[in-house]
């Protein structure tokens, strides 16, 4: 690889290329501080200049979706057969034996415990009042799963067995998983008009990738004795795949239905913003625009039982264990079947069962009350980030710092002086020995005084550049440019900017802040048991319901989006910095220990270093949560590119919608590139 | 404490150590001691019985001022655990253990961290070397921690360096050394703090023979100039052998025999520790005082004098007297006649044993 190639190893030149990368980088932007005053065209990209690609797209678009859209609107008409079918079953099976069902199947899996998840979830969802809805999400994803899995295992055996179709099948999905999930919908709509048929195929288009990588990941796996053992005996090759290595790949298969399975159901929620059907996912979109939130945290709760026992079951179902006893899953089906008979007569039905609708109400009258009361209190805390926080790194210390806000009015002199101190500092620190470090600092500096969604367009070109020369050489530099400039011409620079500095922010606030938590539980197993199960929570919930707790307390607005960001995207980086830094070598750390290093110096001279790689993926992950949420969070009031996507949805404008969503994957593509290639070259510093 | 440190004093003292894995270990082996009275096979029993693993049993030892002690046993035996309960990087379940008369178990954690930035030096079967450090910077590590001024540890470190005979690759990563530099920056680094005792955890173990034999080489060459006090773990048992000062073989957690390379060769305890040596052609490790009979007091003057002292190995005392056949005398450091020995009796005891 031309990458491994251009990094030097050994100590001398790779600091070298970090100072002269900083120095570029450095130059460039006090260049541009010092004309924009004078070339205004430096500051913000001329809309004159850039294409109309929107439009391009949009009539291509059109164009290509008006051919194809026959064949569309009939697959559309055959697939709501299934769908009404399964919705009728759900609807019409009576709810205590659909219980049962589930109990019994959490006991078969994985014994008392998920038989008791299984019952406690399922009669939540019975007791909210919302088992109509509720049957209407499952059966889209009833049928969205099994088209997902069929699709995805089709994909995955097609790459396993024509290696040549292999490394773009994988490009195929890693850009897939970067796309924004609404940015599907759009072109979706257009093919196959308003109605949840979007949402059942934009959740089975969604849910097919992990599958197809787990089907790939476990064939790949199987040993090459099984599969030598196969051929030996004279199999055929579709004998030996699907009597031999599918049965041997089936542990991972399994973690691949898993995660099908949780994407769907995620789709299928955040696809209720199309409207059209009575599901869960409209429900708490309804509720939350009615403000009542009593009721929206009930819907997403639901969403939340539903979501924590499809994951537990089917996941125990990925795991081989003995299975626990047929007969007694049988009884409770049985009692279940019972009950229902039971219910028929006597019992009032599903829906009209409302038990936890008062709770709903009384929490939604509490928490009025509440807000009323400590009104003060969170707008003191939403406006001390905003203004000490957000504020400036959007607009910079120059904008953001009013007498208004902070209290007093920023002048060029405070901007002079604010450099100086940058310059001393940067100076010192390079004379310490970081001399990259020591440049980093004015650069920063020159961040946060210009807002980042004022940043004029060649730094931010150069700047991407010169990140990726120094963490994987001149390809990846490349690679940066040509992707920033394309988003540069498209006309959206203004808007991806604005959502590089809300991700940007929510970013930096989960890295220092996970990073601190996994700290935490990698030192004291105590806090990881605390956290172990709040961060299992987290991953299990699907995005849309993230919003609502932040919307209770703070409305709508740019720092309810920031906070569920953070929300969803520090559970990555509190995974991975605690595992790295936990799964160092014991031979190292005795190495230390016996060395005479504390606890604290064995962390950060030992531990630290080398879980940096892990740490990296850990970040390369909380980017790419963090752009997933952006666009959800689009919802509660975020401007930027996520912002267009969603208004593109309300106006079936497929051109401003695709080309919203390329951009927003351009950027956490670029990204995510950029952090590999650290910790790809961290990786290769430490000889692993 | 240190400084009443006399020259009779061991420089490690061991006791009674037991160490257990498992949960409660060290109620249930307090309880199964008093139980079996103190009968260590007994309680090893009682607590295997309780799923607990009884790693190290019972072991009592004392490790002399400059002397090389060497740890000798099978993988498994709990070799690895004991130098780690003397080196305290596990915790001793119970028993003594004192350094320089200094009661280690007892010490706080800080201690601790204070006698390994000083006195204690440890080589890893590994290396365990930071990845991320060249060899300088591992080297200089244990100075770092001490808090040593940076030009004053890299100077001490380059030093060190040098002596293991790495000039010249101080600013190579460890990634980029073969196993045997490796390992020669693990010795560095044990020995860049100037440490009293000095543990060493199987530091050949991982290399080609060759590499092997050069390391041990220059290992007893640093030993003749620094006369470090000496724990040494190896399953190799001609590399004990040509090592040692003394041996202690451990089988299952217990020490079955601790003897001079002689006496292990040629008084073996048991079974276990013939099948070791049986394989070790006897007259390169034994000395010709082992096989020495007395001088009777009314013997004849011995016709011949091939000059035989009590310090040459059988090897050499045989190639010396081969063509004889009636005992011959033997001569201590000062040239006096201390004892007689037989050629016939000195060639049977070169002989390998049989199978």
């Amino acid at each position: 690889m031309s990458a491994a190639r251009a990094t030097p190893q050994g100590t001398g030149p790779a600091p070298r290329r970090g100072v002269i990368a900083a120095l570029v980088v450095l130059a460039v932007g006090a260049l541009c501080l010092a004309l924009v005053p004078h070339l205004p065209w430096l500051g913000g990209f001329p809309d004159a200049w850039a294409l109309p690609v929107t439009r391009w797209v949009d009539t291509g678009l059109t164009w290509f979706l008006g051919l194809i859209k026959p064949g569309a609107r009939m697959l559309s008409a055959a697939l709501s057969y299934p769908m009404t079918w399964a919705n009728v079953l759900l609807l019409h099976t009576p709810w205590p034996l659909l219980v049962a069902l589930v109990t019994a199947l959490g006991w078969y899996v994985g014994g008392l415990r998920l038989a008791l998840l299984g019952f406690a979830g399922f009669s939540f969802v019975v007791a909210s009042g919302y088992w109509t809805e509720s049957m209407n999400t499952l059966s889209l994803v009833a049928v969205s799963v099994p088209l997902a899995l069929l699709l995805g295992g089709a994909t995955g055996i097609l790459a396993n067995e024509v290696p040549r179709v292999k490394s773009a099948v994988q490009t195929i999905m890693d850009v897939m998983q970067t796309v924004p999930t609404f940015a599907y919908l759009t072109p979706l709509l257009l093919l196959f008009g308003f109605g949840p048929v979007v949402g059942l195929i934009a959740s089975a288009i969604y849910a097919a990738p992990p599958m197809a990588r787990n089907v790939m990941l476990g064939l790949e796996r199987v040993e090459t004795d099984i599969k030598e053992a196969a051929v030996m005996s004279g199999a055929s090759r579709l004998q030996q795949l699907f009597l031999i290595e599918i049965p041997s790949a089936a542990t991972q298969i399994m973690v691949g239905v898993n995660q099908s399975l949780m994407a769907a159901l995620s789709m299928v929620i955040i696809a209720a913003v199309i409207g059209g059907f009575d599901d869960i996912g409209w429900e708490v979109l309804l509720t939350m625009r009615k403000a009542q939130f009593g009721a929206a945290l009930l819907a997403g709760l639901v969403i939340v039982a539903f979501a924590i026992v499809i994951d537990r079951i089917s996941a125990g179902m990925a795991r081989q264990q003995p299975r626990h006893s047929r007969r007694i899953a049988l009884l409770i089906v049985a009692a279940g079947a019972a009950l229902a008979v039971l219910a028929w007569l006597y019992l009032p039905a599903a829906g009209q069962i409302q038990l936890l609708v008062p709770a709903a109400e009384w929490l939604d009258a509490r928490l009025t009350q509440f807000v009323r009361a400590q009104g003060a209190a969170l707008d003191a805390i939403k406006n001390g980030a905003m203004f000490y926080g957000l504020l400036p790194l959007r607009i910079g210390l120059d904008g953001a710092v009013l007498p208004f806000t902070w209290g007093f009015q920023w002048t060029p002199g405070m901007s002079a002086g604010f450099y100086a101190a940058a310059a001393a500092i940067g100076a010192f620190i390079a004379w310490r020995g970081g001399v990259a470090a020591g440049l980093m600092v004015p650069i920063l500096a020159g961040i946060v005084e210009t807002g980042i969604a004022e940043l004029p367009w060649p730094f931010v070109l150069i700047g991407a550049g010169a990140i990726g020369w120094v963490a994987g050489g001149r390809k990846l530099a490349l690679y940066a440019v040509l992707m920033l400039a394309a988003v540069l011409l498209s006309g959206l620079w203004a808007k991806a900017l604005w959502s590089l500095y809300l991700s940007g922010a929510a970013v930096l606030t989960c890295a220092i802040l996970g990073g601190a938590i996994g700290l935490l539980c990698a030192l004291s197993p105590l806090a990881w048991r605390v956290v172990q199960p709040i961060c299992d929570m987290l991953q299990t919930i699907p995005l849309f319901v993230f919003l609502i707790p932040v919307l209770m307390f703070f409305q709508i607005g740019e720092f309810s989006a920031f906070l569920a960001i953070i929300f969803y995207a520090i559970v990555p980086m509190i995974r991975y910095t605690r595992h790295g830094l936990i799964s160092v070598p014991p031979d190292l750390i005795e190495a230390a220990t016996s060395s005479g290093a504390t606890t604290w110096q064995t962390m950060r001279e030992v531990r630290a270093p080398y879980a940096a790689p892990t740490i990296l993926l850990g970040l390369n992950q909380t980017i790419l949560y963090a752009f997933a949420m952006l666009v959800i969070a689009a919802l509660i009031g975020t401007t930027g590119l996520g912002q267009s996507i969603f208004l593109a949805l309300g106006q079936a404008d497929v051109g401003l919608g695709v080309t919203s969503g390329a951009a927003m994957a351009i950027l956490a593509l670029v990204a995510d590139r950029l952090v590999q290639g650290f910790a790809a070259e961290r990786r290769r510093a430490l000889g692993l | 404490m240190p400084e009443q440190a006399s020259a009779q004093q061991p420089a490690i003292r061991c006791r009674n150590v037991w160490q257990v894995f498992g949960p409660g270990a060290q109620d249930h082996l307090a309880q199964a001691l008093k139980q079996t009275g103190g009968d260590a096979g007994a309680t090893a029993q009682a607590l295997r019985a309780l799923d607990l693993v009884p790693a190290v049993q019972d072991v009592s030892f004392d490790v002399k001022r400059g002397e090389i002690f060497v740890i000798m046993g099978l993988s498994g035996s709990g070799k690895s655990t004991l130098v780690r309960c003397i080196s305290r990087l596990i915790d001793v379940t119970a028993g003594e253990i004192e350094i320089d008369g200094e009661d280690v178990l007892g010490a706080a954690k800080t201690r601790m961290t204070q006698l390994r930035r000083r006195k204690l030096g440890m080589v890893f079967q590994h290396f365990g070397l930071f990845p991320h450090m060249s060899a300088l910077q591992n080297v200089a590590f244990p100075l770092k921690m001490q808090g040593q001024a940076r030009a004053e540890r890299l100077a001490r470190a380059r030093e060190v360096i040098e002596l293991v005979g790495l000039k010249g690759r101080e600013d190579a990563y460890p990634r980029e050394l073969s196993g045997g530099q490796r390992q020669r920056v693990g010795i560095a680094r044990s020995l860049a703090v100037n440490p009293d005792v000095w543990f060493l955890d199987e530091p050949f173990s991982a290399l080609d023979p060759l590499i092997r034999r050069q390391l041990q080489d220059e290992f007893i060459d640093i030993q003749a100039r620094l006369r470090k006090s000496i724990v040494f773990i190896t399953h190799d048992i001609a590399e004990a052998l040509k090592i040692a000062d003394r041996i202690a073989i451990m089988r299952d957690g217990q020490i079955v025999q601790i003897g001079t390379p002689s006496q292990i060769v040629l008084e073996p305890v048991d079974g276990y520790v013939r099948d070791f040596t049986k394989d070790v052609a006897k007259g390169r490790h034994a000395r010709l005082s082992s096989v020495l009979t007395p001088l009777a007091p009314d013997a004849p003057p011995p016709a011949d004098d091939p000059g035989l002292r009590v310090d040459m190995t059988l090897d050499e005392a045989l190639s010396a007297c081969m063509s004889l056949y009636d005992p011959v005398p033997v001569h201590g450091p000062d040239g006096q006649i201390v004892g007689m020995v037989d050629p016939a009796e000195l060639a049977r005891a070169v002989q390998v044993d049989p199978v």
